[in-house]
């Protein structure tokens, strides 16, 4: 299949991009690294009658820390977060630890993490990051600039609250202290395919107990979800030592946590090679990985953080 | 500057390949189907009226609209009615008698019987407005019940075709096996085993492109066997043969799918002559993996009886085809599973029966292992098993079973004549180089570590046949001596990205003692070369490499005979070496072969050769380590050992051992298509739905040859295509329930997703109660 004729606009302002989003009812789509639009339109499941496309809106590729809160634009690419260091602190690591997941190297080049909000596929690893971390996104519209609540925007599978000739220009995310590890595990067929499962967690945790939890499911519903049950689970309890080997006791805390984000919190969909009863089970085995991998890294910060205060 | 392993390669890597999609022919249509979503029904109406209102929709029809069509054109008085899909009986594949009451329309008439299946055609000015006309065209199927499983079609509840049976063709290998046997047998195994539809997923799609030109046409296709598209594009138009030419250009893989003349070919080529322009259709991705045809399909029962020391005494094979929804192309493939029952083991009884049932899925035709990778994936999964029952090593069983090299040629219970091997030899070496010893003790400390993921060491040995059956073991070609000193090859074969071009000019070189830079390749086009029959069946170093060293030989016969002349010499008295014939009694009588031509006229020789049948081995063997958490595999190693007789070229032979495996990993791991329950298969978004082996998931594969030449043929060259296919999925499926140590494994049925190995993981261990 081929993408039917559509107008293609390539504005240089926000301004000029919201003007062509909103003109005249026309379905407008905003391509910015194209990673899932022009697949769809290929496929002439999406027939806009409209392309505006973001790529030369100069504001827009701008990575920045301000008073503890990233702010990642709408043209950062995926890439960008490879490096560990690219963003500050436990919030850095978490990134590279995700975005090894999101297809290839030339995908990643182009792809930004703002698309896949926008896209808001329950697979998608920045939308559940987004989700666990309280990340806002704003908008620009017809109507003026607003913010919204991850949490508040993803309705469905490639649903958002956002309206249409809305433009998502950043999101933002507040900074993981060093007291915060962060952990992130993915389960799938291939590493070409999307996730079966996958799960993102930072524990926080004062002398060596949980003060806070934050878990993010990726495709465990027809959202992003943040499995707060299981976070609450998990307040109050130590960090603990290392575990061996790869299977947990079955009354480890983190192992708890992962049947209760299954058995509470998820709301999983049946797709080929994976039914309810087995992606209920990979949900609690991956959460509970995800927490250790977490606690592995909270351990190891609270050391380095030990090591300087000497 | 890098120098190229292969001479194709600095062509296709940069770029400058030139596949059908990028010839020009001006004025040149692209043809768009529009396909049934259904995959059973009545097809009730058909309106194309609205694509014929699309901008630069040159035409649209349906099937009924193509028996109508007013004539023209010079051909109008033999071309009438859009011609049906014709069928082959090349190598067994179909019969007159099944296709029988059959017909395949090249469009749907009455009856859509696969998801896919093309009800209209959309000819436009170029692909995007064919698309947008197609996207015009509506119709209606009034659904029946779809069956994509033969055991469901082969009760005849729906029949594909009224007032026949959906069960196509019957037939059978070896003598029926008496009760007795099984009774009396110390051990007695049974399994059942699926092996799921495979896409044989080239990386280029079909393409064809017809150019008529007053009475002749022109075809430029991606394709295996160039002859027979003509030949059958030819019987279609009810044209004579000469009048068409079929050119393969550079062609993006094929995996044995690119060698039928498919509906949307036999659309094409009709279209094209009526309304005497260009016409092409470049098939891409989802339309390829909806409607390409499919490889593997069977359901599998299998009996192996063995005496308390292991000794083979009985195996019986029974197979229940799935062959999609027309007999046409590959009704009769099980019957190459048949035929190879029996394996590398001396067991004296083997017999096998199959049941070719038609389904309602796009037809099942050979797929890279084309029925040997059904027949070994059963006998050696029963074979660890058998071992298992008999608590002996698995490596030991087979040690214990395999044929001897004395033994050959070696007349199968199966009807096959082996031609050489060792297989023993293979076998050791495979375990030598995995370490297998070392294997099973870290398994052992595994056992014994609760926090260690279990892990599996499982073995496949195999043999196979290459070359073809027979009746087609033979192929045409010959070479040229310019007086350039070039030396042009031609041949009837046809390259879907093998290196022909490197190892035949190579072999060409070697042979004559030239410089390769002589020597060309031209193939794949029967404007040059007037008959052949192609690249399939693992044939082209065998039988192609064969015809020309032959044809080397008649050259170099005839190089001596016209200097013998010339010098007035007896030609016993004049040798050839390095090129040039020199009289042995007289040193200063020399001449190259480019002055002879110069001095005594062109110089052509050409043939037909034949070889016989081949029978390439080896083992396999994987070790994969068990998430039974999440049921992942994680392949840690595969060693392939493979005997392809003499080895023409190792850097291509490697490559071609390599990629089979992956592709065996493929069909062993990943590959399966998902159905609805409506029986239509779920591959909306193409390759996310279709999960093929990617750089990932290749764990390190260690290539490694023995040597066992063929008798059949002057080189000794047997087939290397398809050996990863056909020996790796057992091995590694072996290796899976080597690690699980589950009771029954049957519960682990290809592809070994992580739902299915997670299930498999829960149930019963051996020595558990059930």
């Amino acid at each position: 299949m081929k993408p039917a004729a559509f107008d293609y606009v390539a504005p240089r302002t926000v301004a000029e991009a919201v003007d062509a989003l909103g003109t005249g009812g026309r379905r407008a789509q905003v391509l910015a690294g194209g990673q899932s639009l022009i697949l769809e339109m290929r496929l002439e499941r999406i027939r806009p009658d409209l392309v505006v496309d973001i790529n030369r809106i100069p504001a827009l590729d701008e990575l920045r820390v301000r008073d503890g809160t990233l702010r990642v634009g709408a043209l950062v690419r995926h890439r960008a977060f490879e490096s560990a260091h690219a963003v500050p602190g436990p919030l850095g690591a978490l990134f590279a630890r995700a975005v090894g997941n999101i297809a290839h190297p030339p995908i990643r080049a182009r792809g930004t993490m703002v698309g896949s909000v926008a896209w808001a596929h329950p697979a998608s690893e920045w939308c559940a990051i987004a989700v666990a971390l309280d990340a806002d996104v704003e908008m620009a519209g017809p109507r003026g600039a607003r913010n919204l609540a991850a949490g508040d925007f993803f309705q469905g599978p490639l649903k958002t609250a956002g309206q249409p000739g809305e433009l998502i220009t950043s999101v933002r995310y507040p900074l993981l202290g060093d007291d915060t590890g962060v952990g992130f595990v993915e389960h799938r067929r291939t590493h070409f395919c999307f996730a079966q499962v996958a799960a993102a967690a930072a524990l926080t945790a004062r002398g060596g107990v949980i003060s806070e939890a934050r878990i993010g499911l990726v495709n465990c519903a027809d959202r992003p979800l943040r499995a707060h049950a299981a976070e609450a689970a998990l307040t109050g309890v130590e960090i603990g030592p290392p575990l061996d080997g790869y299977r947990l006791p079955e009354n480890h805390p983190f192992a708890r946590a992962g049947r209760i984000a299954a058995e509470r919190d998820a709301a999983p969909v049946a797709e080929p090679y994976a039914d309810l009863e087995y992606r209920g089970h990979a949900i609690a085995v991956v959460v509970a990985r995800t927490l250790c991998q977490a606690a592995s890294d909270q351990r190891s910060r609270a050391r380095a953080l030990e090591g300087e205060s000497r | 500057m890098h120098q190229w392993g292969r001479r194709e390669d600095q062509r296709l890597t940069m770029g400058k390949g030139r596949f059908v999609a990028d010839i020009e022919v001006p004025g040149c249509l692209d043809a768009v189907f529009v396909r049934s979503k259904t995959g059973h029904g009545t097809l009730r109406s058909v309106d194309c009226a609205p694509a014929r209102a699309v901008p630069g929709v040159v035409g649209a029809w349906a099937a009924a609209d193509l028996m109508d069509m007013p004539a023209c054109a010079h051909s109008a008085s033999v071309l009438q009615d859009l011609p049906p899909v014709p069928h082959s009986v090349l190598a067994r594949l179909s019969s007159d008698e099944a296709v029988a009451g059959r017909e395949w329309p090249a469009l749907v008439k009455e009856r859509v019987r696969y998801a896919g299946e093309a009800v209209a055609v959309v000819v436009g000015e170029d692909r995007y407005l064919a698309e947008d006309g197609a996207a015009e065209v509506t119709f209606e199927v009034e659904p029946l019940p779809a069956m994509v499983r033969p055991s469901d079609a082969a009760r005849d509840s729906f029949p594909l075709f009224d007032g026949l049976s959906n069960v196509a063709l019957t037939g059978e290998a070896g003598q029926p096996i008496d009760d007795s046997v099984w009774r009396d047998a110390a051990a007695v195994v049974e399994g059942r085993y699926r092996q799921s539809l495979l896409l044989p997923t080239p990386m280029e799609c079909r393409a064809i492109l017809v150019a008529p030109d007053a009475d002749r046409l022109t075809v430029w296709a991606g394709h295996q066997a160039p002859h027979r598209l003509r030949r059958e594009l030819a019987a279609s138009l009810g044209w004579p043969e000469d009048r068409v030419r079929v050119v393969v250009p550079d062609t993006g893989g094929a995996f044995g799918s690119k060698s039928a003349t498919f509906p949307e070919y036999v659309v094409v080529a009709y279209l094209a002559v009526k309304l005497r322009r260009p016409v092409r259709w470049i098939e891409d991705r989802l339309e390829s993996m909806m409607v390409a045809t499919r490889g593997r399909g069977q359901d599998q029962r299998v009996r192996l009886a063995a005496d308390a020391d292991g000794r083979l005494l009985a195996y019986e094979l029974t197979i229940e085809a799935d062959v999609g929804a027309y007999p046409h192309l590959g009704v009769g493939l099980p019957m190459q599973t048949a035929w190879m029952a029996t394996g590398p083991y001396a067991t004296p009884k083997v017999h096998a029966t199959v049941r070719s049932v038609l389904t309602n899925t796009m037809v099942t035709y050979p797929y890279r292992g084309a029925g040997r990778p059904e027949a070994a994936i059963a006998l050696e999964r029963s074979m660890d098993t058998m071992a298992r029952r008999l608590s002996m090593d698995p490596a030991e069983l087979r040690r214990r079973n395999l044929i001897p090299p004395e033994s050959f040629p070696y007349e199968t219970p199966t009807g096959r004549r082996y031609d050489s091997g060792n297989y023993a030899g293979a076998l050791e070496l495979a375990l030598r180089t995995v370490d297998y010893d070392g294997w099973r003790a870290e398994q052992a400390r595994r056992g014994k570590d609760p926090g260690a993921m279990p892990l599996g060491i499982g073995l496949s040995c195999y043999v196979e046949r290459s070359g073809g059956e027979p009746g087609g073991l033979f192929e045409f070609g010959g070479l040229e001596a310019g007086e350039d000193g070039s030396i042009t090859a031609r041949c009837g074969a046809a390259s879907s990205g093998q290196g022909h071009e490197t190892v035949f000019p190579a072999l060409v070189a070697r042979t004559l003692g030239v410089a390769q830079w002589r020597v060309r390749l031209i193939e794949g086009d029967t404007g040059e070369q007037p008959e052949g029959l192609g690249s399939f069946a693992s044939r082209t170093a065998q039988v192609v490499g064969a015809l020309l060293w032959h044809a080397c030989q008649l050259l170099i016969d005839e190089a001596r005979r016209r200097a013998a002349r010339m010098w007035g010499v007896p030609v016993e008295r004049v040798e050839w070496s390095d090129g040039t014939v020199r009289d042995a009694h007289d040193r200063s009588a020399v001449l190259d072969l480019s002055h002879l031509v110069k001095a005594t006229g062109p110089l052509k020789v050409d043939d037909r050769f034949e070889t016989g049948m081949a029978f390439p081995f080896g083992t396999h063997v994987a070790v994969a380590e068990v998430d039974p958490e999440l049921g992942t595999v994680h392949l840690l190693r595969l060693v392939a050992v493979d005997d392809c007789g003499v080895v023409l070229d190792p850097e291509i032979v490697h490559g071609q051992a390599f990629g089979s495996c992956v592709q065996g990993i493929g069909q062993a791991l990943y590959e399966g298509i998902p159905y609805g329950d409506d029986g239509v298969p779920l591959l909306g978004n193409g390759l996310l739905d279709y999960l093929l082996p990617t750089f990932s998931e290749v764990p390190p594969i260690e290539v490694r040859h023995t040597r066992t030449p063929s008798p059949g043929s002057p080189l000794g060259a047997k087939g290397a295509g398809e050996s990863g296919c056909i020996g790796t999925p057992a091995a590694v499926v072996n290796a899976v329930i080597d690690a699980l140590q589950v009771a029954d494994p049957d519960l682990l049925q290809m592809p070994l997703t992580p739902d299915v190995v997670w299930r498999a993981a829960r149930a019963p261990k051996r020595g558990e109660p059930r």
